[in-house]
């Protein structure tokens, strides 16, 4: 009898761990896409990021997009509570001001609890250029400056080095610009205010403060005349106790998610810098 | 012209003398330990599998730019701080209770940074702590 006993201990399960895995991914971005992670409660960060030119427009001349017009964002975030981050940006581009929150509704557990990290994250941006210049029509509305961005994010930490990550993405716009006459005679919006959109990514670390990642955002919503391109991301990122650096060739030139997501056209890969510093308090 | 050059090299070697006599290193002060560090005890075994692992992962993202990859004090951050690091490898260093090695690594003060925000996990405070153990030499 004592031997079965102690034959049962002995194929006692592990205790499971519920606690959440450390850094799915190292930073709340990666490349042109926000990851599932929120960081702990009290910190702030800033974020410097920056689009290049094409690499295929002038090549040497412009050092492959280097020296050409560039996209600037410079964002503040803070953590308030665990698991809530809010923050605001502004971009070069449109002198988009986006205002932003991301909430972790599910963390992973290292070896028990969810199997995956579930994130929302959302934005609303102005567009605050000049309204003679730039909204010079007789029905504009202030609202016709403003877009917003859903994104729910489902990611896993497969191992200590690889991590994966999905999203859905709707963009809206309440104003959408220009279009056309169909055959029918009708006038129809270039897009829908509405965009559908998916994201894949994942990163590799190779060591811990050195990783490789590649991304893919695909357009989903058919729109009336003008169709946004896909994205396609492939960088390096290094990462410090306080910072995060990501280089790498894509083909968003914006930066506010929305923008990107409905509105790229270019197809040309460019050049993109991130860089993040953190402030714990 | 020639003197400019000369008068310019002769400014610029001043300054970098001055420069690198006002930050040479001193040691740094004995430590002042709260009671409950001088008697706290690590929550893992020796042995345990996160020391390798987390520990290690922790202590080369936090700890290494400064200390080094094997504890010496010699990572590429050390040489602009006012203090010396020291050295991890020693039997001295090896001899302090688990508690104060946590309130040095974890707690800190003046250029040693707190990281109880940047490692929240208690089992992961020692887990960094255990692989700083396996730096003796």
């Amino acid at each position: 009898m004592a031997v079965s006993l102690f034959a049962q201990e002995a194929e006692a399960p592990p205790e499971k761990d519920i606690r959440p895995v450390r850094n799915t991914f190292e930073s709340i971005w990666l490349g042109d896409n926000q990851t599932v992670e929120v960081p702990i409660k009290g910190t702030f960060e800033w974020d410097i990021l920056h689009r290049f030119g094409s690499t295929k427009t002038n090549g040497f001349d412009d050092f492959w997009g280097l020296f050409a017009s560039s996209n600037l964002r410079l964002g503040f975030n803070y953590v308030p509570v665990e698991k809530l981050q809010i923050g605001f940006g502004v971009t070069k581009e449109n002198l988009l001001w986006d205002f932003n929150a991301k909430y972790a509704i599910l963390r992973q557990g290292r070896s028990g609890g969810s199997p995956l990290t579930v994130t929302y994250f959302g934005n609303l941006a102005i567009d605050t250029r000049s309204e003679g210049k730039y909204f010079n029509y007789p029905e504009y509305e202030f609202s016709d400056r403003v877009s917003y961005f859903n994104q729910l994010m489902i990611a896993r930490k497969i191992t200590r080095s690889l991590s994966l990550q999905a999203a859905f993405n709707l963009s809206h716009f309440n104003y959408v610009g220009t279009g056309a006459y169909n055959d029918q005679n009708e006038w129809v919006n270039n897009q829908n205010t509405n965009h559908f959109s998916t994201t894949f990514l994942g990163r590799y670390k190779i060591t811990e403060g050195l990783g490789v990642f590649a991304s893919y955002d695909l357009p989903l919503t058919d729109h009336p005349i003008t169709d946004p391109k896909p994205n396609l991301n492939l960088g390096i990122e290094l990462v410090s106790s306080s910072h995060a650096f990501h280089i790498f060739v894509g083909n968003y030139y914006s930066i506010v998610p929305q923008v990107n997501n409905a509105r790229n056209l270019n197809e040309d890969l460019l050049i993109g810098f991130n860089m993040t510093r953190l402030w714990n308090f | 012209m020639k003197k400019l050059a000369c008068l310019v090299a002769v400014v610029c070697t001043v300054f970098f003398l001055a420069a690198n006599v006002a930050t040479a290193q001193k040691p740094g002060a004995p430590w002042v330990f709260p009671p409950k560090h001088k008697t706290m005890k690590s929550t893992l075994k020796a042995g345990d599998a996160s020391i390798n692992t987390t520990g290690k992962e922790l202590y080369n993202k936090h700890c290494k730019s400064c200390h080094g990859a094997k504890g010496l004090g010699d990572g590429p951050k050390a040489a602009n701080l006012k203090t010396n690091t020291g050295d991890f490898s020693t039997a001295k260093f090896q001899a302090r209770p688990d508690g104060e090695l946590y309130f040095m690594s974890i707690i800190g003060r003046d250029e040693m940074p707190n990281y109880e925000k940047k490692i929240p996990d208690e089992a992961d405070r020692w887990a960094v702590i255990g692989y700083i153990r396996t730096m003796k030499k």
